[in-house]
């Protein structure tokens, strides 16, 4: 990675007592090395589990694993200066967004700033109190659009249901939002690597790629895919490309030589249906390189190889 | 130095029915000895007759209940709207009429700057450009070398050249909502909203809420209010933090300063308990000219940005309903424990749906805790309907409008937000005296000009800027409107026993002005001149 890679950063969305808080410190409590950077915005509340806790400062939480917690206050332009000018740099952003924050704009933030980089939307579902919440006409808006503009979503508490009302939550969550990945968990108990696809990224560094498709290390959400080859490929192509594979790639992320320019790279990054690809400032890298998840079944392969096969022939 | 001064000027508006019009007032200590007839001062002993504001007219400093310290610092960018304005400094700004206009200015700014420095305008009025859109080609014929930004005057949008574009990276592979792009696939130099707008600011340091916070923007607010007749101003939302309050304590506190301060902090930015504790800290380093203590909370967005909850029908040409900042349910909770803890709330509410929302909590809280000492006020309230005004009367909830509203948004109400019926109710003055919902009216500066004499020529006239009516009825006579930026504001604040009127034992605090504002034409009420103002006894004339 370079020096200048920009910061991932994740919109963990969901109405009040969906479980975000619970899921937040979940996540901070099982880091496995990253820095995670949380900035909450419930009305600036760092409801932080105690003993995470290593020092307070200027509403700064900083945990013993290297991992910091701070208050978004009221203003986004604030927040995301303050996490910019972060030290020591962290490694991944995740931003727990007010109830009511429609995280399609705040992921826009990501996807406009050149040193961040959006990782995703995830928005948590409360199983339990979803459809009554839903009920109130002056939330069913807001609650419909934090599930349609997620690319994971977690349906939380689903110990707390019967199956019957399980399936029926999922059922409404389907019709809102087709093609995003749909997680059950309770108490908040998801992954690190579902959130941040952290094993991807260093997949995508490690010089054999083929072993990917056969490690099993991740939990068994995932089938993968990986390319490697020396042919670049074109900034626009490769949007095209990606526009092609469609939704069912859940995430995509690779580095490319640039089909016209000779050793200038290409970082690209799909999730959902967000594309971003941007220059990507490196000597270390030759050739093109991908890797991609889709839920397992989805047959990643069948529609990916194909895609990338004009090139190889070509 | 006699320590009583006796003001003579050709009337004095008091506020005080009791002794409506004088010609004389005394000052002693800051406060208004007595006010009268010069034979009515003489029992209080020796005195300094001063006669400077013989051929004026006196009335109660003017209260500006809701704008915004970012009024002053705003002025470090360059001015290239519509309508004419004046600086802090006096500069004269004539509106720019024309694509060419706003051109014009920039070269000559650019001309003046350094050569590493950026170039920020604000201002800048697309509704008036309606032929074609301001785009990165016009700001390159300004300059290529140095990166410009023309902030739009909604603040939700800007328009930059290529150099700033470059700066960010955007180009034909950026796929982000709000970057704009022309016919050619490349961005024409337009963003909107602020996440788009975000990497430019921050490359160019255009760091809004900064500017309420430095030494020049805070005094330089003091100025604007200064030529507006203005002597106390609410800062309605601000972070507060300690070092913030200190630096507010000093500046405020200088004698030159021309203006009390009152400054509300933002209650969404910690959990309600803290919010409360804090506000209660905080009011006590108020201070004769700073009053610290009573909180802001935002609830809904603006009705001409969209963004305000509308009940239903919703929005006239059809636009999905706006976004809540605090949800319905946590609003109770915030609103209860705030109310309980004896804190002033001032809540933003423009559409009508957040406006139910706001007085369903106040209901709730007042059901749970009787707290007659407490003023709690709806802020914007543009979209209140009679029955929440009676509503607002049964709760004792007070309300300060967003008058000018009428004039610089009433057009665009009227055939896009909220359609002909509901835009001629906005801002519903006369329905509030009808009711008896004590009111104040607002600029929300710099959302508009910061002028309660304008703000008050838009409630008595209720003129649009096309020069139309809009909703007769609601139009309130000089007199009201007199009170509703004096007495009526300084009530919201819950400073009417020290400031608003003219008599005795209040803070000799006035507006000094050309004319008679009782006594021109009504339409004419927003060109009166003013002189200055007398602060605390001391006068502040608007520096020439």
């Amino acid at each position: 990675m370079t020096i200048n890679a920009p910061l991932p950063t994740t919109v963990l969305a969901g109405f009040l007592g969906s479980g975000k808080t619970t899921l937040v410190n979940h996540l901070l409590r099982h880091s496995e090395g990253q820095r995670i950077l949380v900035l909450v915005n419930d009305f600036g509340s760092l409801p932080i589990d105690e003993d995470l806790i290593r020092s307070e400062e200027g509403g700064t939480l900083t945990l013993a694993n290297g991992c910091a917690c701070c208050s978004m206050g009221g203003d986004l332009f604030e927040a995301f200066s303050a996490v910019l000018d972060y030290e020591p740099r962290p490694d991944q952003l995740l931003i727990e967004a007010s109830g009511v924050a429609e995280p399609a704009r705040i992921a826009n933030f990501a996807r406009a700033e050149p040193d961040l980089a959006l990782n995703g939307i995830v928005t948590m579902v409360d199983a339990e109190n979803f459809e009554v919440a839903r009920s109130d006409e002056r939330m069913t808006a807001i609650l419909e659009e934090q599930i349609t503009a997620a690319q994971l979503i977690i349906l939380n508490k689903c110990d707390l249901v019967d199956e019957e009302k399980a399936a029926s939550v999922q059922e409404s969550i389907r019709r809102l939002n087709a093609s995003a990945l749909l997680v059950s968990a309770e108490q908040g108990q998801v992954s690190g690597d579902t959130i941040f696809a952290t094993s991807l990224s260093k997949a995508l560094s490690k010089t054999d790629l083929v072993k990917l498709q056969h490690s099993h290390k991740h939990e068994d959400l995932f089938e993968r895919w990986s390319y490697e080859g020396k042919s670049g490929f074109k900034p626009a192509e490769m949007r095209e490309l990606l526009n092609r594979a469609g939704s069912s790639v859940y995430r995509f992320k690779g580095l490319f030589e640039d089909l016209d320019k000779k050793d200038t790279y290409w970082s690209v990054h799909k999730v959902g249906p967000y594309i971003d690809i941007a220059p990507y400032r490196t000597d270390a890298v030759t050739g093109s390189r991908f890797v991609a998840i889709g839920v397992k079944g989805t047959d990643l392969e069948d529609i990916l190889a194909p895609l990338f096969k004009v090139r190889v022939d070509a | 130095m006699s320590e009583i001064t006796v003001f003579k000027a050709r009337k004095i508006i008091t506020m005080n029915p009791a002794n409506a019009v004088v010609t004389h007032v005394a000052v002693k200590e800051g406060r208004v000895l007595a006010a009268g007839s010069e034979s009515d001062m003489a029992g209080w002993g020796d005195y300094i007759l001063d006669s400077t504001f013989e051929d004026k007219v006196l009335m109660p400093g003017m209260v500006e209940g809701h704008c915004h310290l970012m009024a002053g610092g705003i002025w470090n960018f360059t001015y290239v709207g519509y309508q004419d304005r004046i600086d802090p400094d006096g500069r004269h700004w004539p509106g720019v009429k024309t694509i060419e206009e706003v051109l014009d200015r920039l070269k000559q700014i650019d001309a003046e700057l350094t050569p590493e420095a950026p170039l920020v305008a604000w201002g800048f009025d697309p509704i008036f450009l309606m032929d074609r859109r301001l785009d990165k080609t016009d700001l390159d014929s300004v300059s290529t070398s140095r990166p410009i930004a023309v902030i739009h005057s909604n603040f939700h949008l800007m328009t930059v050249n290529s150099h700033s574009l470059d700066l960010v990276g955007y180009d034909e592979n950026t796929d982000v909502d709000g970057v704009a792009k022309g016919g050619n696939g490349t961005p024409n130099g337009e963003l909107q909203e602020m996440a788009a707008m975000f990497p430019v600011m921050r490359r160019l340091g255009i760091d809004l809420r900064q500017l309420g916070r430095t030494e020049q923007g805070i005094v330089d607010f003091g100025k604007v209010c200064n030529r507006a007749g203005v002597t106390v101003a609410a800062d309605l939302l601000n972070e507060l933090p300690d070092e913030d309050i200190e630096d507010m304590r000093r500046i405020t506190g200088d004698d030159s300063y021309p203006i009390r301060l009152a400054s509300m902090m933002n209650a969404l930015s910690q959990p309600p308990e803290e919010t409360r504790e804090r506000a209660i800290t905080i009011r006590k380093k108020s201070t004769d000219k700073l009053r610290l203590g009573a909180v802001k909370i935002v609830t809904d967005g603006s009705i001409q940005g969209f963004t305000a909850r509308v009940r239903w029908p919703g929005h006239y040409n059809g636009a999905p309903n706006g976004i809540w900042n605090i949800a319905p349910d946590q609003l109770k909770v915030l609103v209860s424990c705030l109310h309980e803890g004896g804190v002033q709330m001032h809540i933003h509410t423009n559409g009508d749906e957040a406006i139910e929302a706001a007085l369903e909590a106040l209901e709730g809280a007042k059901i749970q805790n009787n707290r007659p000492d407490l003023r709690h006020v709806l802020q914007h309230v543009q979209m209140a309907d009679r029955a929440q005004l009676r509503k607002m009367k049964q709760l004792y909830v007070l309300a300060n409008f967003f008058s000018n509203h009428i004039f610089y948004f009433g057009d665009k109400h009227a055939a896009l937000t909220i359609g002909p019926e509901r835009a001629q109710q906005m801002d519903p003055c006369r329905s509030a005296r009808d009711i008896g919902v004590p009111f104040a009216i607002h600029s929300d500066a710099p959302v508009t000009p910061m002028g309660p004499l304008f703000t008050a020529w838009c409630a008595v006239n209720r003129l649009t800027e096309s020069g139309k009516v809009l909703g007769e009825y609601e139009r309130i006579s000089v007199s009201d409107a007199l009170y509703a930026i004096t007495l009526g504001a300084a009530y919201t604040l819950q400073m009417d026993d020290e400031v608003g009127s003219i008599e005795a034992g209040k803070r000799a605090d006035f507006a000094v002005l050309e004319e008679d504002p009782e006594s021109v034409d009504p339409a004419l009420l927003k060109d009166i001149e003013i002189w200055g103002t007398v602060l605390g006894g001391f006068k502040h004339p608007v520096p020439q």
